[in-house]
């Protein structure tokens, strides 16, 4: 099996080479890649995809945030 | 009522402590877009901002410095240039430095906003540093000097100097940069922790020290413990030890330090050197008129003169040049430079290098010899080195000026050796081509702002000279920022130097009167840096700038002191007058009273240009006492502290040299005729920390000093701006409250910004037993309510560039990929692996999910390797639950890489628990008992339940008295809803406290002793002894039974030993030693001895041969036709062909075959016994035992 360098999957799925592995390859990692983080200096919400470079898009701040996660989140209060 | 109660709220003093409780929350919301509304807690750290500034000022040290260091030649040894034999010149100097502010790197083009402010440093765990550029100039042979800029790395920049963003920020803008409103800087970030350079007391520059010391005698034959020290500085505050030597003989000879080296120069050699004299000038500049009969001095100065002759240097000409040629190779000076230029330029670097004059130069000296022999003949006493009166402090932004002062001129050293080593190695050399000049700068170090980061991050100091310190570690120390207290007390912090801690005298530790007002006597830590780790008390400065004294010398002459230049002086004027180490001239000592006291009078009141802060060092003649004179100092880093002048009431600055001298009042009634001086306040002797200890008068000192350590380690509020931090540790407490007693000091400090603690209602009672021996019982409703809850916080970093060694990213955050092909059992074991950990890590960047809870082994966050899918997880260490708090994605410098690290802020809870401390302000510590319900607890008429429960006896050995009066104010206060002055020597014998807060307490319709009756909780019965209830300040300390406890019954142990391994972190044991087992054995428990020392420790069952007495011998037989046994080999004879037909052969593994050796038994010993036997054997010792029965 050769293996070509890592091409990281894009949210369009336009990048061929993602298409053409074996299906379930990457186990059942959703195919959605951007992630939604917070800007440290502006406080805008910042769209970023794997291979991105970690800066704000508005200010290019290289700080982001994890957004608190939407999952619902329960502790035993005790 | 209200009546009553106005009466009792005038008495309260000037209603200074006040809550202000709406005006802190209007100014919390809207913080000032003007200035800070705490300049005290700016003056604090004042000492450290004002020494950076002073030394990256325009014309400032470092400026100064490099005019300093001057130029340095080198040769390139080629025959083009005849002239001189040595080829062509290459001259280079620095001309000029260029010092950026923290800014992005070029290499970025996008970013909207180029600065970098400290807060980014922090959270991204870089280094808040600017550019540094030097200016360097050369020039071949005579032409014309050539600039060539040079980057020198970056450089790291203290937080609000004059390189800092946000430097003259307000507050409000301030807080826009995710700082503190009340930001004071004053420290350096480094990798993301705020690192300051600790204050450290050094010798007190350009005043000659007459000195006792019995390592002075181990210089060499004849010479003996006395001597003179002077601590030269220049004005770019890298300074030069001078040392005067007397000998056995008589005479006297000059040592000096060069290079970390020790070299001796006799002293006559350096008089000679420094001015065309003569032996007569030379004799009566020592031997004074009123001296010559003083055969004892003259002798020795005739001896002093009479010695050198050996020498055969008359002129001055030829002393230089006989000191240029020996010291030639030390001082690496050019070739071409003649032997008398040499001898200058030693005396220059070398010979009390703060003075420029060499007429200057030499009287001082002779002042020194002089000094000297008054010593040696017991005129005069050897001057206390360990009294503040003769120390100064070196400013952290000072050491780091001569720090760098020492990198640039290493610099232009390593450009010669460069040029040298481009020479030895058959480069082509051609000072005159700009190109070889720019390559051979391109192969030298240029480096410097990463050195100092070192400096800093480490706290070594790397120096080819060790800039005259006695120390070359622990120089950085980490500013912590636990609690308020503990942050601001990093700034105040003056350490003696660690090379003093490792004396085994305690002279130096010892409090003397001389550091009153200067050090705070309470704020110092028990144990090993006690006495040695000092505080500033709070009122104390330090100079950071040299006064205009350019009218002092005039203005002295005018007021009867005669010319030093002017010879010879008359009899009577014995005194010398002296301004920063230079000899203005001499005086009688009537006339040297009469100039300290005008020139105070005059700095005072501003006239005459002497400046305020000039320190007027009187030392009246005395029998036998310190060489007197008078001093005048008026340089850097001198402690000086405001005191009321009483001639003009106006304030004055006094140092510690002069105030031995003065006469200064503590309180206005306790003026005597003679006082020149009064206290503004007898409170400004005491720190920060320790005016924070409420009516501290009332307590024995040693609790204070207790207070002091223990107002360090509380848990309190570190901070605003907690949510832009990344420190390694924090804590915090949830519910700290303002407290009704304090001092106005704390509202000085702004500290309501920073609370500390809660205010809880107290009551002095043995109540349920759960109070015995320092324990405190809580109120188990006060706890539910949130008394004393607190939370920790640990920042961990996840650096994927520290696992993979290549520069371009191989490894990224997220889930790998099972392997292409893989078959379906693998698949499956990938999905399950995601499902397993799906709890705390987001499915889509392999990060944790902000809010989720994590346990121990849970992964942080999964990684994977780009090329081959493998996925890795970072998982959590910690033993205790915690909470994902923040997730930081943390771009490079430059911000054009994929995340490879991440910054992940975990909050552990930490609510009250049994065994967890809690302390007053009182140094009256314990630890949580019991929380005891709230029905079961005793309740007061008015149906007050405590909070906290202590026991009685904490008191009568303790004397806390303190805590008492703070119970009834702290009382009176909730109930008058004021807050309580608890400043110090408040209260007199006439003024009782007692009587003060009483008539409060009464008023409000309590007992007027603070005491009440009350009901026990159980049976609801009165107790038959009223019970001392009030509100006391309690804080909760950081030590806490989870960061503590240590407990097992099996678990790791050590592989060598079978023992249980030590140590908290590794799941060890307690060690039973031996003082424990002798206490066993004394209490008849042997049984418990053998449990503790073998069955729970390393209990081993072996064999044992009874024949000849050997662990080590004995080996199971191979399995043959009977059953696998242990037989001893060394008894067993190898079996014969004979034997093996008889029955009873045994064989071992490799098949040998013996017989015999049946004596064989299990015994139980300890496992370490059979190692020992294994060590004994290895060096051929043999151990028998003898089994029995």
């Amino acid at each position: 099996m050769q293996r070509e360098g890592y091409v990281p999957p894009t949210a369009g799925g336009g990048a061929g080479s993602g298409s053409t592995r074996p299906g379930g390859a990457y186990g059942d990692v959703p195919r959605q890649t951007s992630m939604k983080y917070l800007c440290a200096d502006c406080g805008k919400s910042v769209t970023l995809n794997k291979a991105d470079p970690i800066r704000c898009k508005e200010c290019g701040f290289r700080i982001l945030y994890k957004e608190r996660t939407k999952r619902m989140v329960q502790f035993e209060a005790r | 009522m209200p009546s009553t109660k106005k009466s009792v709220v005038s008495r309260s003093s000037a209603g200074q402590a006040v809550f202000d409780t709406i005006a802190r929350e209007k100014r919390f919301r809207n913080p000032p877009a003007d200035k800070t509304a705490f300049p005290a807690l700016n003056e604090a750290v004042r000492p450290h901002v004002d020494s950076w500034n002073a030394v990256f000022r325009e014309g400032g040290c470092l400026h100064q410095a490099i005019a300093d260091i001057g130029e340095r030649t080198v040769f390139d040894r080629l025959d083009g240039n005849a002239e001189t034999g040595y080829g062509n010149k290459l001259t280079v100097r620095i001309a000029n430095y260029y010092l950026g502010k923290s800014m992005l790197s070029s290499r970025d083009k996008t970013a909207m906003k180029r600065e970098i402010y400290p807060a980014e440093c922090r959270e991204r765990h870089s280094s808040y540093r600017g550019q540094l550029q030097l200016e360097l100039q050369y020039k071949v042979n005579n032409g014309d000097w050539q600039k060539e800029y040079r980057d020198c790395g970056l450089l790291p920049l203290m937080v609000m100097g004059n390189r800092c963003h946000l430097e003259s920020m307000s507050p409000r803008s301030l807080v826009d940069h995710k700082e503190e409103s009340e930001e004071i800087g004053g420290y350096f970030i480094v990798s993301g922790n705020e690192k300051l350079v600790r204050m450290l007391i050094v010798n007190r520059r350009n005043y000659a020290m007459a000195v006792i010391r019995s390592s002075y005698a181990k210089r060499g034959p004849s010479y003996t413990n006395m001597g003179v020290q002077i601590r030269c500085v220049r004005p770019d505050q890298s300074c030069m030890t001078n040392v005067i030597h007397y000998l056995s003989d008589g005479n006297i000879t000059f040592r000096f330090s060069w290079r970390k080296r020790e070299y001796l120069v006799p002293v006559m050699m350096i008089l000679k050197a420094l001015v065309d004299t003569n032996d007569r000038e030379i004799y009566e500049g020592i031997v004074g008129l009123d001296q010559r009969e003083d055969t004892f001095l003259t002798d020795r100065v005739e001896l002093l003169l009479r010695t050198y002759k050996a020498y055969n240097l008359y002129s001055r000409h030829e002393t230089l040049a006989y000191l240029g040629d020996k010291f030639r190779i030390v001082m690496q000076v050019s070739p071409d430079v003649s032997d008398v230029e040499v001898g200058k330029l030693f005396l220059k670097r070398i010979v009390l290098v703060y003075l420029n004059d060499d007429g200057d130069k030499q009287r001082q000296l002779l002042f020194m010899i002089k000094k000297l022999y008054s010593l040696v003949a017991g005129t005069c006493a050897a001057d206390n080195v360990d009294a503040a009166q003769h120390h100064e402090v070196l400013l952290g932004g000072f050491l780091y000026g001569q720090i760098l002062k020492e990198k640039f001129e290493e610099y232009l050293l390593n450009i010669r050796s460069q040029v040298r080593s481009d020479l030895m190695g058959g480069a082509k050399v051609e000072f005159g081509s700009p190109q070889y000049i720019r390559k051979m700068l391109g192969k030298v170090n240029e480096r410097i702002g990463e050195s100092l980061h070192y400096f800093l991050s480490t706290g070594n100091l790397s120096s080819p000279s060790g800039l005259d310190l006695q120390q070359t570690t622990g120089f950085t120390v980490v500013a912590e920022k636990l609690n308020f207290y503990r942050y601001i007390s990093h700034f105040r912090m003056v350490h003696r130097g660690s090379f003093f801690a490792q004396l085994k005298t305690t002279t130096v530790r010892k409090l003397l009167p001389e550091s009153w007002g200067f050090l705070c006597p309470v704020h110092t830590p028990d144990g090993s840096p006690c006495g040695l780790l000092n505080h500033l008390a709070h009122k104390c400065r330090i100079a950071t700038i040299t006064s205009d004294t350019s009218q002092v010398g005039p203005l002295v002459l005018t007021l009867g002191v005669h010319s030093a230049k002017v010879l010879p002086v008359p009899t009577d004027a014995t005194l010398s007058v002296q301004l920063d180490g230079r000899i203005l001239g001499w005086c009688s000592p009537r006339d040297a009273r009469r100039v300290a006291e005008s020139l105070r009078f005059y700095k005072v009141s501003g006239t005459h240009n002497v400046p305020l802060d000039l320190e007027i060092g009187y030392v009246p003649t005395s029998n036998g006492g310190q060489y007197p004179g008078v001093y005048l100092f008026s340089q850097e880093a001198r402690m000086i502290r405001p005191v009321k002048y009483l001639p003009l009431d106006k304030e004055d600055f006094v140092g510690p040299f002069e105030q031995p001298f003065l006469n200064i009042a503590v309180t206005d009634p306790e003026i005597k005729s003679g006082d020149s001086h009064v206290e503004f306040d007898p409170t400004n002797i005491l720190s920060i920390v320790a005016n924070m200890t409420p009516f501290s008068d009332f307590n024995q000192s040693p609790r204070n000093m207790y207070q002091c350590q223990m107002g360090k380690q509380t848990m309190g509020t570190p901070g605003t701006a907690i949510r832009h931090r990344t420190d390694n540790k924090m804590y915090r407490l949830q519910t700290g409250q303002s407290p009704v007693v304090r001092a106005p000091l704390y509202n000085t400090y702004g500290l309501d910004n920073f609370p500390n603690g809660m205010n809880a209602v107290v009551a002095v009672i043995a109540y349920t037993g759960y109070d015995m021996d320092d324990a405190m019982i809580i109120n188990k409703s006060a706890h539910e309510r949130g008394f004393g809850y607190g939370t920790v916080y640990k920042t961990e970093k996840y650096d994927l560039a520290e696992k993979s060694k290549s520069k371009s990213p191989v490894l990224a955050f997220g889930w790998g990929w099972a392997a292409i092909g893989a078959d379906a059992a693998a698949l499956a074991k990938y999905k399950a692996m995601k499902d397993k950990y799906s709890e705390t890590l987001d499915d889509m960047d392999g990060l944790p999910m902000v809010g989720q809870k994590i346990v121990e082994g849970q992964p942080v966050a999964v990684y994977h390797n780009m090329g081959t899918g493998e996925t890795f997880f970072f998982k959590y260490k910690g033993s205790e639950d915690a909470y994902i708090e923040e997730v930081r994605l943390l771009g490079n410098d430059v911000g054009d890489s994929i995340c490879q690290a991440i910054s992940v802020k975990f909050r552990i809870t930490r609510s009250p628990l049994i065994g967890d401390k809690f302390s007053s302000r009182h140094g009256q510590k314990g630890v949580c008992s019991q929380k005891w319900p709230a029905v079961d607890m005793p309740f007061s008429e008015s149906g007050i339940q405590p909070d906290v429960i202590i026991n009685p006896h904490a008191f009568p050995s303790r004397m806390t008295i303190g805590m008492f009066v703070e119970s009834m104010a702290g009382k009176a206060g909730t109930l008058h809803g004021f807050a309580q002055d608890s400043t110090p020597f408040k209260f007199g014998e006439q003024h009782t406290a007692f009587d003060y807060f009483g008539e409060q307490l009464k008023s409000a319709g309590y007992n007027y002793y603070g005491n009440e009756p009350m009901y026990s909780g159980i049976t609801g019965q009165e107790f038959h002894a009223d019970i001392y209830l009030g509100v006391v300040y309690y804080q909760r300390l950081r030590h806490m039974v989870n960061d503590k406890y240590q407990v097992r019954s099996t678990g790791p142990v050590d592989s060598r030993t079978r023992q249980p391994v030590k140590g908290r972190k590794r799941m060890g044991g307690l060690r039973i030693g031996e003082m424990e087992r002798d206490s066993l054995l004394a209490h008849g428990t042997a049984f418990l001895v053998q449990d503790r020392l073998l069955n729970c420790s390393d209990y081993h069952q072996t064999w044992v041969c009874r024949g000849c007495g050997s662990f080590l011998s004995t080996t199971p037989t191979a399995a043959g036709e009977r059953r696998a046994e242990v037989r001893c080999r060394r008894c067993a004879n190898k079996a014969t062909e004979f034997d093996i037909g008889k029955k009873g052969y045994w064989e071992d593994g490799l098949g040998n075959r013996f017989i015999g050796g049946e004596d064989t038994t299990v015994v139980v010993i300890p496992y370490v016994l059979k190692y020992l036997d294994v060590e004994l054997l290895a060096m051929g010792i043999q151990m028998k035992y003898d089994v029995s029965p």
